[in-house]
């Protein structure tokens, strides 16, 4: 749910990346930000861990300024991936604007990938959510990774819901990352836009929503 | 409610000592004394973290001062504000948890009662299942002796049967030759008296003999010992038959109308028909004798009749009727009124089975005082 504050003129947005453990969220969000180049970023808070394991989260906020004088905040979450942290994973859930799905290539992963998927739609049930409608982007991590199953194999596998076609990443190596990152944002600037009217009212285009929030160190130097 | 993501204000994130001891670090740190507030005032500089403006700082010795300071308290805000959020994450999870094991520990509670409402049920199911086993073993055993004493019954009368034929008919030959001795005994007035009386005593013994005859074949065709299958039935023989042992059960007391038509022989079982008929019966006569008022106006009026394909057969009394009350369970086995022991509860029952068993029909009209009509119909052989 989009937290919008009219006093201070302060919408912020909440994404939350969701997945099986060990798939690659934090390296995600920590991809996002060293390569991300926003308007506004915040500090990488990566709470608590334990052998590299998520316990709590991690959060990135980034933001952008609209020509209204709109404080647009993005508040990047991922959730610990591990069984037992159910219930953080779903307070982490709760009121989000959008979901990256990292799931693991490994042909080994599979069952947690659609374990760790039905858990996603059985939490955004409990918190009040509709898989179905909400703005989302799957994507398939570890493609570096020898013997993954492979890309048309899952493509086909997904061709037929809503999230389809599928990113393919290697966030190690920071591919597909940002291109995920730029899917959601389109797929959430649909949804926000026509709650808000950013376009008409803040002078936020979907361009500028999108390059805004995802300009990258990389593009900044090609630009050089 | 605040949740444990939204951005955190310096109060929240530092105490009233806290923010003292920290202004009096960075004043130590800087030339001049530096202060960190929430609100702006003069100089000030604003203190971000994460976007968020948590602060203002004043004073200081210059401008470097001032922003060094600020970026050292971001910095330091950070690690407080890690703590900060992961505490509220872990309240926020643990009140969530706690709520959710509040809400299963009602569910259990409520399916708890729920269970114990049940047992007590169903313990009240099992002492009605086990009071109502009770009653039928006792109600068995009744009725195995019954059918027992009934056989013996039917056996005696067949070994009665033989004998009491030749009495019979020894004393009709007896009574030939009384008539006999009238010609050759000398005509006196004492053996004219004698003769006259042994005459009267012959025929009194051979009524007598047919009466027990009669009695011996009503109580044959009511047990039907040997007539174990359906065969064709004469419905106004067992009629008549059932209608005797009612008499002799209760002295010959009972005025009893039969109104027997012709009837073709239905195909059914004879013994069942007969029980059938006396169980009617002995109800008409029982609410005769609970009506007892006036027992002279008290009358059974028995009925049979050709309709159509089947045999009409209607038993009617003018005794105390059956109350509204009883009337949807009197098909009910064990279903009684009467006084312990003197009733089994089965007399309708066995009834309504034997005539269903016969694919026909039985329906009771009944007015308390008034009196009650039972019409049982049987379908006509072959029909």
């Amino acid at each position: 749910m989009p937290d919008f504050q009219a006093d201070d003129n302060k919408l912020t947005l909440k994404v939350v990346f969701y997945g099986p453990a060990l798939s690659g969220k934090t390296t995600n969000l920590m991809q996002l930000h060293s390569l991300l180049n926003p308007e506004r970023k915040g500090e990488l808070m990566v709470l608590e861990t334990r052998d590299d394991r998520t316990l709590f989260f991690d959060m990135l906020p980034i933001g952008l300024r609209g020509n209204s004088g709109l404080d647009l905040r993005l508040k990047l979450y991922t959730v610990p991936g591990q069984v037992q942290h159910d219930s953080t994973r779903k307070a982490v859930l709760s009121r989000a604007d959008g979901v990256v799905f990292v799931a693991d290539s490994q042909p080994s992963q599979q069952d947690n990938n659609a374990t760790a998927f039905g858990n996603l739609e059985e939490n955004l049930e409990k918190v009040g959510l509709d898989i179905d409608t909400l703005p989302m982007v799957v994507q398939f991590n570890k493609r570096d990774i020898p013997g993954v199953v492979d890309e048309q194999e899952l493509q086909h596998r997904w061709a037929s819901t809503p999230w389809a076609p599928l990113v393919m990443a290697s966030a190690l190596q920071g591919r597909g990352v940002i291109e995920s990152f730029r899917t959601l944002l389109d797929r959430l600037y649909t949804v926000i836009n026509e709650e808000f009217t950013l376009e008409q009212q803040h002078g936020i285009s979907r361009h500028i929503f999108i390059d805004g929030l995802s300009a990258s160190h990389e593009a900044e130097h090609a630009k050089l | 409610m605040r949740s444990f993501e939204d951005d955190p204000t310096l109060q929240e994130l530092l105490s009233a000592d806290q923010l003292q001891r920290l202004n009096r670090a960075l004043s130590g740190l800087c030339k001049e004394p530096v202060t960190l507030s929430e609100h702006k005032a003069g100089d000030s500089v604003p203190v971000e973290f994460n976007l968020e403006r948590v602060g203002w700082l004043s004073g200081g010795g210059s401008r470097d001062e001032q922003l060094a300071a600020a970026e050292l308290v971001s910095f330091l805000m950070m690690f407080v504000a890690k703590y900060r959020l992961a505490a509220n994450l872990h309240h926020d999870t643990t009140e969530a948890s706690y709520a959710e094991l509040q809400r299963q520990n009602e569910a259990l509670k409520a399916s708890e009662t729920r269970f114990r409402e049940l047992s007590g049920k169903l313990q009240q199911t099992v002492d009605e299942q086990v009071d109502v086993i009770r009653q039928t073993q006792q109600e068995l055993f009744e009725s195995a002796r019954l059918r027992s004493v009934g056989q013996l019954a039917a056996g005696v009368a067949h070994e009665i049967n033989n004998p009491i034929g030749f009495i019979s008919s020894n004393l009709r030959v007896a009574r030939d030759y009384v008539e006999d001795l009238k010609e050759i005994a000398p005509d006196t007035p004492a053996n004219r008296d004698l003769l006259q009386d042994f005459q009267e005593l012959l025929t009194e013994s051979i009524d007598g003999t047919s009466r027990i005859a009669s009695i011996v074949a009503d109580l044959k065709t009511f047990s039907s010992i040997d007539q174990a299958d359906y065969s064709l039935c004469n419905v106004n023989d067992l009629l008549q038959s059932a209608v005797h042992l009612v008499q002799t059960e209760y002295s010959h007391s009972l005025q009893i109308i039969e109104r027997l038509n012709e009837l073709p022989q239905v195909s059914g079982h004879p013994s069942r028909l007969s029980q059938t008929f006396f169980n009617l019966l002995d109800n008409a006569a029982q609410a005769l004798r609970d009506e007892a008022a006036d027992d002279a106006s008290g009358r059974i009026l028995v009925q049979s009749q050709v309709q159509g394909d089947t045999v009409r057969i209607v038993i009617q009394d003018n005794g105390c009727g059956i109350p509204e009350a009883s009337r949807a369970r009197i098909f009910d086995a064990f279903f009684t009124t009467r006084p312990v022991g003197s009733g089994t509860g089965l007399g309708l029952t066995v009834a309504r089975d034997t005539v269903r068993a016969h694919n026909g029909n039985v329906t009771i009209d009944s007015h308390p005082r008034t009196g009650t009509r039972v019409t049982l119909t049987l379908p006509v052989k072959g029909s």
